[in-house]
């Protein structure tokens, strides 16, 4: 493994603040196939980071072997200020860094840093993973998610990373400031994996991924590898109009009654909505379809419009 | 008059409540949107002089009389105003990246939502705001084009410095007003967190002065024209920053809205523990300093200053110019 500071930044109080990648290479004059991964580009979102953890522990055996073919780079922690305070934004500056990427106005550190990252990434990769947790919010069963634009070229990769499914959205102005979607358009098949909740590790769906990236590398021909020993599930597709989407109609506390990943029947009750002041139920939230409840409110406190559920359908929503 | 545009629920208490204030009822309108970001005082300051000003002309009290409308939102991020903070810290969204919203969803695209609708058919609009974070702006108009509208506007806004930015976010107010053809422009001064009378003043006159020069209000006084400022419009590319190369505490010694030489000293960055001055930070370039480091402590590689200079005439490039 060679690690390598692709920026450094000094700092008024400390040491500096150092964005690593690290590099697992076939000694070969020209690797088939260079794969990047990133996490850590919000502060909160920890299970890229162990995920990278497990990685970077499968590829050191794997270089050992000489089983790669390739070339790996990972990229665990690519926002360190917001990682170190456990925020989605980077403190000083109360930037979403994943809101910066591909823009040209007024320079600014988090700007600077965005581009860095982008650069680096585009001269080193064929395939990126960028890897995220949901927000402090929502949890959210493991699920690749794509833009209908780049859909052709994603799923037929997205299918090789074990997640429960694979969410192909339409487009919104507001990813084009994002990491994936500036690789995207690069021409950089890119896949954002969104799994568990902000600030806390779920192991089984951290484990779940690293056997689909090894798969993907595998598949990919970065690595040799044998046949993973447990199966590579087969995910859910679903396209805009099968995703039913539950907003809370009122604002107070959710008290769930259900559970991500677990398939849900037309007008089962997900949980109440209650007024934590005044002590009455406000709503009865009960899932639209009958489907795969892929996401759901974690965090109690919910104000009107928020998303409190997510269902994969089998019909239209 | 006050009128309740948005009421959205809380969990706890009272619902957060979306106000406009308005004027007049004919003729083309002017929004003023103010408060996008909870810390941005300036504008929200700046709104409420205007909404104050504005009354005493309705009431007749003034030396104006109103001829156009004019509607105002003084605070647009009621939660993070609340919060004293730049976002609400529970969505840790920037209200402007939430446009054009959605009156469905949660509490910031609800917001934007309303302010997208009710500004719909405005003819102009001005956006209020101060520097980014850790800055301080001179005051100074930005905008996206620089047509004949544009540049009129801002001639009758008697705002010296306009800025003509290469792009801003889609899903900004200030994008969305100019997809829609509303003659748009920001008007940038003072950092967050603070306020800064003398800069709402010039701002303050400049808006009542527009509002003349566009026959929105009246002047009952028999008050020879007043000269117009010639403005001075640079492009994004007349734009030098200037980084620190090192970090450390940023003393300053110029002020913003300054004109500065190239090579005159702008501050020094000094090392925390040892006193010691680490770098010295000069102009790179003559012109206008539209925009300074305000709070101290840097890191190597951030901006400290933008200065704003002026291409020269073609004339200056002839053999026999001096």
């Amino acid at each position: 493994m060679l690690s390598r500071c692709i920026l450094s930044v000094k700092t008024p109080v400390g040491p500096p603040i150092e964005v690593i990648r690290h590099t697992f290479s076939a000694p070969l004059p020209k690797p088939a196939q260079r794969v990047s991964l990133v996490a850590g580009l919000h502060g909160d979102e920890l299970e890229g980071l162990y995920i990278c953890h497990r990685l970077i522990e499968t590829l050191k055996k794997l270089e050992e072997q000489d089983a790669l073919k390739g070339e790996v780079h990972i990229y665990p922690a690519v926002n360190p200020q917001a990682l170190e305070t456990g925020t989605r934004l980077w403190p000083f500056f109360s930037v979403d860094i994943n809101r910066t990427f591909g823009q040209t106005h007024t320079p600014s550190l988090p700007g600077e840093t965005s581009k860095i990252l982008l650069e680096d990434l585009k001269s080193n990769s064929d395939l990126v993973v960028d890897i995220h947790s949901s927000n402090l919010h929502l949890m959210e069963l493991p699920q690749i998610r794509i833009i209908k634009n780049f859909e052709k070229k994603l799923v037929p990769l997205a299918k090789f990373c074990n997640v429960d499914l694979i969410w192909v959205h339409p487009h919104a102005e507001i990813f084009e400031s994002t990491l994936g979607y500036n690789l995207n358009q690069a021409k950089i098949p890119t896949l954002v994996i969104e799994t568990g909740i902000c600030l806390r590790i779920n192991k089984n769906y951290c484990e779940q991924i690293v056997l689909g990236i090894l798969n993907l590398l595998r598949q990919t021909g970065t690595i040799y590898s044998s046949e993973p020993e447990e199966e590579i599930r087969e995910p859910k597709m679903v396209q805009p109009e099968y995703v039913a989407m539950v907003q809370a109609g009122n604002a107070g506390l959710f008290i769930k009654q259900a559970e991500v990943g677990q398939m849900v029947t037309e007008g089962e009750k997900i949980g109440d909505l209650i007024d934590p002041v005044g002590g009455q139920v406000l709503e009865e939230i009960r899932s639209p379809r009958s489907g795969l409840l892929f996401t759901l409110r974690e965090h109690p406190l919910t104000s009107k419009g928020a998303p409190v559920a997510r269902i994969a359908t089998e019909e239209p929503a | 008059m006050k009128e309740k545009v948005l009421s959205i629920p809380t969990a706890f208490g009272a619902p957060l409540e979306l106000y406009k204030n308005s004027w007049g009822k004919d003729g083309e309108t002017l929004a003023i949107v103010s408060g996008l970001q909870g810390d941005h005082l300036n504008g929200m300051y700046l709104s409420s002089r205007l909404a104050l000003f504005l009354d005493s002309v309705v009431e007749g009290i003034a030396n104006y009389t109103l001829k156009g409308r004019v509607i105002s939102f003084p605070v647009v991020n009621l939660n993070a105003v609340q919060s004293g903070s730049k976002l609400w810290p529970y969505d840790d969204m920037d209200m402007d990246l939430a446009f054009p919203g959605n009156p469905n969803g949660e509490t910031s695209e609800a917001l934007a939502s309303a302010i997208y609708t009710h500004t719909a058919d405005s003819y102009w609009s001005l956006i209020l705001q101060s520097a980014p974070p850790h800055y301080e702006d001179a005051p100074h108009i930005q905008t996206l084009k620089l047509d004949g509208r544009i540049k009129k506007l801002c001639r009758d806004l008697q705002i010296e410095t306009v800025l003509k930015l290469n792009a801003t976010p889609k899903v900004g107010l200030f994008h969305q007003m100019h997809a829609r053809d509303i003659v748009t422009v920001t008007l940038s001064a003072g950092s967050p967190r603070t306020l800064n009378i003398q800069q709402c003043d010039t701002l303050f006159q400049g808006i009542v002065n527009f509002m003349v020069a566009e026959k929105i209000l009246k002047d009952k006084r028999k008050l020879p024209h007043a000269e117009n400022t010639n403005s001075k419009f640079y492009e994004a590319s007349d734009e030098v920053s200037i980084s620190a190369s090192t970090a450390g505490m940023f003393l300053k010694e110029v002020r913003v809205g300054t004109t500065v030489q190239s090579g005159q000293k702008i501050g020094e960055i000094r090392d925390l523990y040892s006193g010691k001055r680490l770098e010295e930070i000069t102009a790179t370039a003559d012109g206008f300093l539209v925009t300074l480091r305000q709070y101290p402590i840097v890191y190597e590689k951030e901006p400290i200053a933008t200065i704003l200079t002026q291409k020269k005439s073609w004339r200056e490039y002839l053999p026999w110019s001096t």
